[in-house]
């Protein structure tokens, strides 16, 4: 995986950009000596690191936009980043690149639960803002496994699932509102408290656009008011390609439960290991299925869910009955990135989603990929919603064994496109699955991508490197290839 | 006028390509249902998509559907009932309301994006947009996000796609994401002094953990009308509604809409039903819900209007007529935060006020450097969306 080649003019004119950068914000805010610019340089995909230029951690909307005019007036490129929690590398640095920060940004501003919104600096965690009404009896929906670190902005950019969004919508299906700053340092606001907005949908083009089009300095999301009941059941089964059904099974019932999770047979055991929550060893496939809502619904739902998952062929079936024993059910799964961490020295987390109906043909597929590799897999899946995370094990310290990794992960994912889904699910492109962007679209797909970036950032100058594959300029992109009069003349009903 | 009704994907873009040869603008049109409804196309040819029509794969059990774009929205909606599912989003159906044949195509609709009542539950119809194909003013066939509920793969196209009325590109083909019916609904109507005191009864509802779908305030004889509807399991649905009935016990009055009087009722509302045929221009604003009783009174004080609320009270319907009425509406949006859509109105009403509401200098220029983006030289939908959406 390669980040673009530095720009050597730009390396020399380093102390200058610093010197210059200085002048927007306080003193404390530019940091360039290499000590404390380790701990910006790498992500969530720790595989890789890359020494920023420099870094700036500015503290007002009106600097980031002095930064970004600036840097587009001199030809300096910008890697914007929140908390550094993406999995897909988003926010590694570049070497020729102002790395710029927006930890400072961490208050919340407003709190209003007569409208159900809560507007935040983009630098406050995502489990902040439930924190933040919570007491009141509210929470923000969307629940990437990361929010505890994790930052609005940050999952703006990637526009963040989790556990929940099957029933309550990604990122994007809960943002009203932004604050962003363009590269030439225009400070746009879109939304509000308000939906939909009329006009061309900025702000839903924003969300999941991975630190490329714009730097969000300020979030208005939708609260919602915490269901009156949760529960879950746990379902073993004895195949996986039972397990796969009864996720159908139930989405076909119309029922949309607020999470549907799987586990394979290794991950099951990894977490069982780790957490004891009770889970059935010699199980094939494990469902978490949780419903939420009034409690005479989730009585009913319940029940109802039990039936199908019984016809579909479960060996096992407990039902919670307490707070306490949901929370264990949760407890294997939320636990399974360190419970497999345990087990291997090393894992890659892939992020593939695929039709429900295809999840055994996947299973089948994948067993076939690790002994071909060489390299153990542990699957958990948010199964309502297709969304795969196979976790690839491996020895960093074994010669040749990531680069295997990354080969079984890349076939994985192209097995994703071919069974009619997709290479990211929530992660987000980055650099990480940027090489694989062919295998879903056409050259013409991602040429028009790469047009809608020109209307926002024409030099290429914010995080370059990051989810194309090939960097076209936009005078070229631009250009119209028009044959006259040699096109065929449509042969076509009209009157 | 030549109309060009393309059969297939392939025609599309050659129908594209030549008109991009010679410059020759197209007005890019389904059924015509809501041809009343943005700025008058610059265009002496019309591209169709009503032959381009047809449910191309539905999945119930992964509740994904990909139909052609030109295909009638009321075909859509019987497919899915009778799997028992729906569009969430509630799509109105405007023919009484443009004084139009049908309800339309699914291409009008997912470049409208407009939702009905359950959009303050559910989503919009751009939440329900996985994915699409197109043509592009470009001539260049191209295609964004996917059959799958869970996607992030480049940047999401599809919610551009979604309100931009066609002057971006032609979409051909559509997949949409639908969800279950709810297996029964029933409202809540109470009869309150003011529209405040209605719009206060809405938040509450809304704040409480009784899960309502749609929230409405109609004029009544002596008052104001606030119905709050709540949809699920029916066992869940009664109880919520003894629920929320002790939380808004505070009303002057109050009643229960069974399932058939609550499903008329919000039926009605959907297809904007507060505005009668007579209203000469109507607007359609979405605003904070907690500022909509005193835009509301605001406008009320000036002049003589139609109105209702949706959307907990963030979706204002206006009818009335004057000379004033357009410019006191903008500025009323612009004191506070939203936007005012013209959703009837002739063409000097749409002229003088602009169908939508004008945006910050920088933001339109961005809007017309995305449009350049798809759309180079301007030959779709031209003017669509008045001076914004035009090409540079």
């Amino acid at each position: 995986m390669l980040l673009p080649e530095p720009d050597q003019t730009i390396l020399c004119r380093r102390d200058e950009i610093i010197s210059a950068l200085k002048r927007f914000v306080p003193a404390g805010a530019v940091i360039d000596d290499d000590t404390t610019m380790a701990a910006y340089d790498s992500d969530g995909l720790s595989a890789y690191r890359n020494q920023p230029l420099v870094v700036v951690l500015p503290e007002t909307t009106q600097q980031v936009a002095a930064v970004m005019k600036w840097c587009l007036d001199n030809d300096v490129k910008i890697v914007p980043r929140g908390a550094g929690t993406s999995l897909s590398g988003g926010a590694i640095p570049l070497a020729d690149g102002v790395l710029l920060g927006l930890g400072k940004f961490n208050q919340i501003l407003d709190i209003d639960f007569s409208n159900r919104t809560v507007t935040a600096q983009p630098g406050v965690t995502n489990l902040g803002i439930t924190q933040a009404v919570q007491d009141e009896g509210f929470y923000y929906a969307p629940d990437p496994s990361s929010q505890i670190a994790c930052s609005i902005g940050g999952n703006i950019a990637e526009n963040s699932g989790g556990v929940h969004c099957l029933k309550y919508g990604l990122t994007t299906n809960n943002v009203l509102g932004i604050e962003m700053v363009t590269m030439n340092g225009e400070i746009l606001r879109l939304g509000g408290k308000h939906l939909d907005s009329g006009h061309l949908d900025v702000l839903g083009v924003m969300t999941g656009s991975e630190g490329l089009l714009g730097v969000v300095t300020e979030v208005t999301v939708r609260i919602l008011r915490k269901p009156a009941t949760q529960r879950a059941l746990l379902v073993g089964f004895d195949t996986v390609q039972e397990g796969g059904q009864a996720v159908s099974d139930v989405i076909a019932a119309g029922i949309i439960p607020a999470g549907m999770e799987m586990m394979d047979n290794p991950a099951i055991n990894a977490a069982e290991d780790f957490v004891n929550a009770g889970y059935p060893r010699e199980a094939a496939a494990l469902l978490i299925i949780e419903l939420d809502g009034p409690e005479a619904e989730v009585d009913v739902l319940i029940n109802k869910v039990s039936k199908i998952v019984k016809t579909s062929g479960a060996s096992s079936i407990r039902i919670s009955q307490s707070e306490e024993e949901r929370n264990q059910f949760w407890a294997g799964r939320k636990s399974a990135f360190p419970a497999v961490g345990r087990i291997s020295p090393d894992y890659l987390c892939m992020d593939g989603t695929i039709p429900r109906k295809a999840l055994p043909e996947m299973l089948t597929r994948m067993s076939a990929m690790s002994q071909k590799f060489g390299l153990r897999v542990a699957n958990v899946f948010h199964a309502g919603d297709g969304n795969l995370h196979p976790l690839i094990l491996f020895d960093a310290n074994a010669d040749g064994e990531l680069h295997r990794a990354e080969e079984f992960g890349a076939e994985i994912l192209r097995t994703c496109v071919k069974l009619g889904g997709v290479l990211t699910g929530e992660h987000g492109v980055g650099v990480e699955k940027r090489d694989l962007m062919t295998e879903m679209f056409t050259e013409d797909d991602l040429k028009q991508q790469q047009r809608l970036k020109c209307a926002f950032d024409p030099q290429h100058l914010l995080n370059p490197g990051k989810v194309f594959p090939v960097l076209h300029r936009c005078a070229e992109l631009g250009r119209l290839h028009v044959h006259q009069g040699k096109l065929p003349h449509p042969d076509i009903p009209r009157f | 006028m030549t109309v060009w009704q393309p059969k297939t994907g392939e025609q599309v873009t050659n129908i594209v390509l030549s008109a991009l040869a010679e410059r020759r603008k197209l007005s890019v049109s389904g059924h015509e249902t809501k041809a009343g409804l943005g700025h008058p196309v610059d265009a002496k040819e019309s591209l169709s998509l009503t032959n381009l029509s047809g449910i191309v794969d539905y999945q119930p059990e992964e509740l994904v559907l990909v139909v052609k774009a030109g295909t009638p929205l009321d075909e859509i909606e019987k497919t899915l009932s009778e799997k028992n599912q729906m569009l969430a989003f509630e799509p109105p159906h405007l023919e009484r309301f443009y004084g139009t044949e049908g309800t339309g195509t699914i291409g009008g609709l997912v470049a409208t994006n407009l939702s009905g009542p359950r959009r303050v539950s559910a989503g919009a119809a751009r939440d329900f947009l996985l994915g699409f194909a197109a043509v592009s003013g470009r001539g260049d066939v191209f295609k964004s996000g996917s059959r799958v509920m869970k996607n992030v793969t480049g940047y999401d196209l599809s919610k551009l796609m979604c309100g931009s009325f066609g002057t971006l590109a032609v979409m051909t083909e559509i997949t949409l994401k639908v969800l279950p019916c709810p297996e029964t609904s029933s409202s809540l109507s109470l009869l309150c002094d003011t529209i405040d005191s209605a719009q206060l009864a809405l938040a509450n509802a809304f704040c409480s953990d009784t899960e309502p779908s749609g929230g409405a305030i109609s004029r009544a004889n002596e008052g104001w009308q606030a119905v709050i509807r709540l949809e699920g399991v029916d066992v869940s649905v009664r109880d919520r509604m003894t629920k929320l009935k002790s939380t808004l016990q505070s009303a002057r009055t109050s009643k229960v809409l069974d399932k058939q009087a609550s499903e008329a009722f919000w039926e009605n509302w959907r297809d904007i039903s507060m505005i009668s045929d007579d209203a000469e221009q109507v607007y359609r604003l979405s605003v904070t819900p907690s500022d909509a009783p005193k835009i509301a009174s605001s406008l009320l004080k000036a002049y003589d209007l139609e109105l209702g609320f949706d959307w907990m009270g963030g979706l204002i319907w206006i009818g009335g007529k004057g000379a004033g009425l357009g410019q006191k509406v903008r500025q009323t949006i612009k004191d506070f935060n939203g936007h005012a859509t013209l959703m009837r109105g002739t063409e000097g009403h749409r002229r003088d006020v602009g169908v939508f509401q004008p945006q910050a200098a920088p933001l339109a220029a961005l809007a017309r450097r995305i449009k350049n983006a798809f759309d180079p030289e301007d030959i779709l939908n031209s003017g669509k969306m008045g001076t914004i959406g035009r090409g540079a």
